[in-house]
């Protein structure tokens, strides 16, 4: 590893990759201490911004406005469901192994984003905002009343999934005198999509498509003469978008160990969108950081009702933590529009590193708003 | 580049140092023994009980649509716990109830319930029956904590932790089809509309009112809504084209207010039931409230709130007496018997020198003639069915405290006691 760094000649970044290795380190031992509160808020935090890079790459870069997204988490949640489960349950299931149907589970968000496509290839702004509007209407009521499929209202149980001989479930699993229940288990499985996740998306969008998806969103027209051939790269993106979610639903149905139809409403995909304003449209990890911010507040402010000035115990009166994390959501993406028009991730690159890589559009000739 | 590879090498050794610290056992969470104890007063406990004090936790929506019956039943609840503990405790320990707002939000509530868990001896509350179904496995497997959830699905049967207290939408529907038969003259042969949601409360209703109605040769029109419905006009029109004599509703209270409004305003007089969450008493303030009390029952797995009982009346004055200007509803009630059941089961665990889970689950099991104080004995001998099949019919009326009065005492219809779910 060192060497491959070194020979990319890369001595200015030294300092961070003993801090990249830092922070690695720590979420690596993380599961070791941390009790299952914690590591399950990381596990939902680490599911969101997976679905955030997803909707990142739609509606970020590519510019293309999506209130569709928690359907899609949808299809992936209850697509593993459906092929993992044993039908012992009395729901529909085809059994196969987890690691085989969390595969499928993403191909077939990926098949329904390619469904909606020829929709998605011509519609932009807020007309395609209204018409995958129209898919969380659809998703909620099929998932309210498809019973044997989904479950119904209570939704279904999510068969734990098994990967190299290990179950990621409660099943006790001794490392280093530490029982290992679901949820430690999950948190590597976590990391290491969110990983590949980050990875991925950071090549799109450093590579040609993330130029061309750039150059859709500033200028359509410009970008089709040059040559870009526009109804497609939109279909694909959203095709790509909707795997990614698909993928957090997977994680987020593992997390849960059951799909609940109430979650995956109107509001889940607006979350999605605050994370990215949140965290910087087109940068990757903004999107990350946007998605771990807005998971993790509203558990938090729950979590320290007690402590809090302002914020009340429950059934006394004044601000609910519930209702205090909605304001600050609120207050959170004015200021971000406001004073920091680039997002989280703008605050981490605030100091330019070399005259060069500043230039009015950023996002256009350094697509990757986040370098670092 | 030497130094960066001594920088790997760094790495990696603190890596090690970092496992054999854990290996040391320096991490909080390396298995030392299974945390049970012998406390104060020879008294094994485990979680959530100290030498001072029992922690008890109430998992609430006081947010989200449920916030009305959310917050009384958490009041109550918390009241509860003030008069235990003004009286002593239990076990000479005194009561606390941590109490989480997760807004019927899936994610919130389960973050919450993995909270507690590990604080708390068990839950006196849990709102949303699909959060219940989602810790379930977590619940019987591991935690094994008691759980009383506020809902009253069968869907909710079967677990010995998860305990439904009091008749579920099903069997209360079956008592509520006999109040009609056996009171409002429905008839074999007749037609019977059925409002209800879809999802779990509504359909889990409508399993009792098709089974009721197939014992007494009744025909069941149905009618499905969404929670966001909340005009009736197309209901009431089409259940006046298919000539029902009498309708149940399984939905909530606007919807009710609504069926029996423009039942009232379109000529269909026949009598309208609902189950005890298709009543609200702010009701009676509303244009519907005339045509409320004079078509409208509704049947409570509970006497209502201002029943003339002395707990009920004991309950009422204090409850005013700490919440001034809080509304009466039947939520305290749910919230009182919730937590007094679980007080029981505490004493009882007491007397046995177990406070552990085990011994307060053990506890329970053995409550076989619990009596709330609202007409009532729970029976908690068995996690397959519901601690009780009675039902309550009550009547809105402006005229009594907490506008219900009750029309018909605790009974259970013979197609209940014979109904499996």
């Amino acid at each position: 590893m060192s060497e491959t760094l070194a020979r990319s000649g890369l001595r200015v970044r030294t300092p961070a990759v003993y801090g990249w290795a830092a922070a690695a380190l720590v979420l690596v031992a993380l599961p070791f201490y941390l009790d299952r509160f914690w590591l399950q808020a990381g596990l939902f935090a680490m599911a969101a911004a997976l679905g955030a890079l997803g909707i990142n790459l739609l509606t970020g870069a590519t510019g293309q406005l999506s209130m569709g997204h928690a359907f899609f988490l949808a299809v992936g949640a209850y697509g593993y469901c459906l092929f993992a489960g044993d039908g012992t349950d009395g729901l529909a299931g085809l059994g196969l192994p987890g690691w085989l149907a969390a595969v499928l589970a993403v191909a077939l968000a990926g098949l329904a984003g390619g469904v909606f496509s020829p929709i998605a290839g011509r519609l932009r702004g807020a007309y395609l905002g209204i018409a995958t509007l129209a898919l969380i209407f659809i998703g909620q009521h099929v998932l309210f009343n498809a019973h044997d499929l989904t479950g119904g209202y209570n939704g279904r149980a999510v068969p734990p999934l098994s990967l190299f001989g290990l179950t990621f479930d409660d099943t006790e699993l001794l490392v280093a005198q530490v029982p290992f229940g679901a949820v430690e288990k999950l948190w590597y499985l976590g990391l290491a999509l969110l990983l590949g996740g980050f990875l991925f998306a950071r090549g799109v969008l450093r590579g040609r498509p993330g130029r061309a998806m750039n150059a859709i969103r500033d200028h359509r027209i410009a970008a089709g003469v040059m040559g870009i051939p526009v109804a497609r790269y939109r279909a694909a993106v959203f095709v790509l978008s909707s795997m990614y979610a698909g993928l957090a639903g997977v994680l987020l149905a593992l997390v849960f160990q059951r799909t609940v139809p109430e979650y995956f409403g109107m509001a889940l995909s607006l979350e999605y969108l605050a994370m990215i304003v949140i965290g910087g449209l087109g940068s990757v990890a903004g999107a990350v950081a946007g998605g771990v911010f807005v998971s993790l507040l509203p558990q938090l402010l729950t979590r320290y009702s007690d402590a809090l000035p302002l914020v009340s115990a429950p059934g006394t009166g004044g601000i609910a933590p519930g209702e205090a994390s909605r304001y600050l959501y609120g207050a959170a993406v004015v200021a971000v529009v406001l004073f920091l028009p680039g997002g989280l991730a703008r605050l981490a690159v605030r100091k330019p590193k070399s005259p060069t890589t500043q230039s009015p559009t950023p996002t256009i000739t350094e697509p990757s708003g986040e370098t670092r | 580049m030497t130094h960066r590879r001594q920088a790997v090498r760094g790495l990696a050794a603190a890596l090690a140092a970092l496992v054999a610290l854990t290996a040391a056992g320096c991490s909080s969470k390396a298995k030392t023994g299974d945390g049970k104890q012998t406390g104060a007063g020879g008294v094994q406990t485990g979680e959530g009980v100290t030498d001072k004090t029992i922690t008890l936790g109430a998992l609430t929506d006081m947010t989200g649509v449920y916030a009305t019956l959310g917050k009384s039943v958490t009041q109550a609840q918390q009241l509860y716990v003030k008069q235990v503990n003004a009286a002593g405790g239990i076990c000479g320990r005194q009561l606390a109830l941590t109490v989480r707002d997760h807004g019927y939000d899936p994610q919130k509530a389960l973050a919450a319930y993995t909270e507690l868990e590990p604080k708390v001896v068990g839950y006196t509350q849990f709102i949303g029956s699909p959060f219940v179904a989602a810790v379930k496995p977590q619940v019987d497997t591991k935690d094994k904590g008691l759980v009383l959830p506020q809902a009253w699905s069968a869907s909710l049967l079967g677990s010995p932790y998860i305990r439904v207290l009091g008749a579920t939408y099903d069997v209360e529907t079956i008592n509520a089809v006999d109040f009609l038969l056996k009171e409002k003259g429905l008839k074999s042969g007749d037609k019977l509309g059925h409002v209800y949601f879809e999802g779990d409360y509504g359909e889990n209703a409508l399993k009792g009112s098709k089974y009721a109605a197939e014992k007494a040769g009744v025909t069941v029109v149905e009618q499905k809504i969404k929670p966001t419905d909340n005009d009736m006009s197309a209901q009431v029109s089409a259940l006046k084209q298919a000539g029902v004599k009498a309708v149940v509703i399984s939905a909530g209270p606007r919807q009710a207010a609504s069926l029996v409004g423009v039942a009232a305003a379109t000529g269909l007089k026949v009598p309208v039931v609902g189950n005890n969450s298709a009543f609200a008493p702010q009701l009676l303030g509303t244009q519907a409230g005339p045509a409320l009390e004079k078509m409208y029952w509704f049947a409570s797995p509970s006497l209502p709130i201002g029943a003339d009982t002395p707990t009920a009346k004991k309950l009422v004055a204090d409850y005013q007496a700490a919440y001034p200007g809080d509304s009466l509803d039947n939520g305290i009630v749910a919230g009182w018997t919730a937590a007094g059941v679980f007080g029981e089961a505490l004493k009882k665990a007491c007397a046995d020198k177990d406070l552990t889970r085990e011994g307060v689950d053990k506890a329970l099991l053995s409550l076989k003639a619990h009596d709330a104080g609202f007409g009532m004995t729970h029976d908690l001998g068995d996690p397959k069915a519901p601690s009780s099949r009675e039902s309550v019919i009550i009547q809105p009326d402006k005229s009594v405290p907490g506008g219900m009065r009750t029309v018909r005492q605790p009974f259970v219809a013979e197609a209940a006691k014979s109904y499996t779910p």
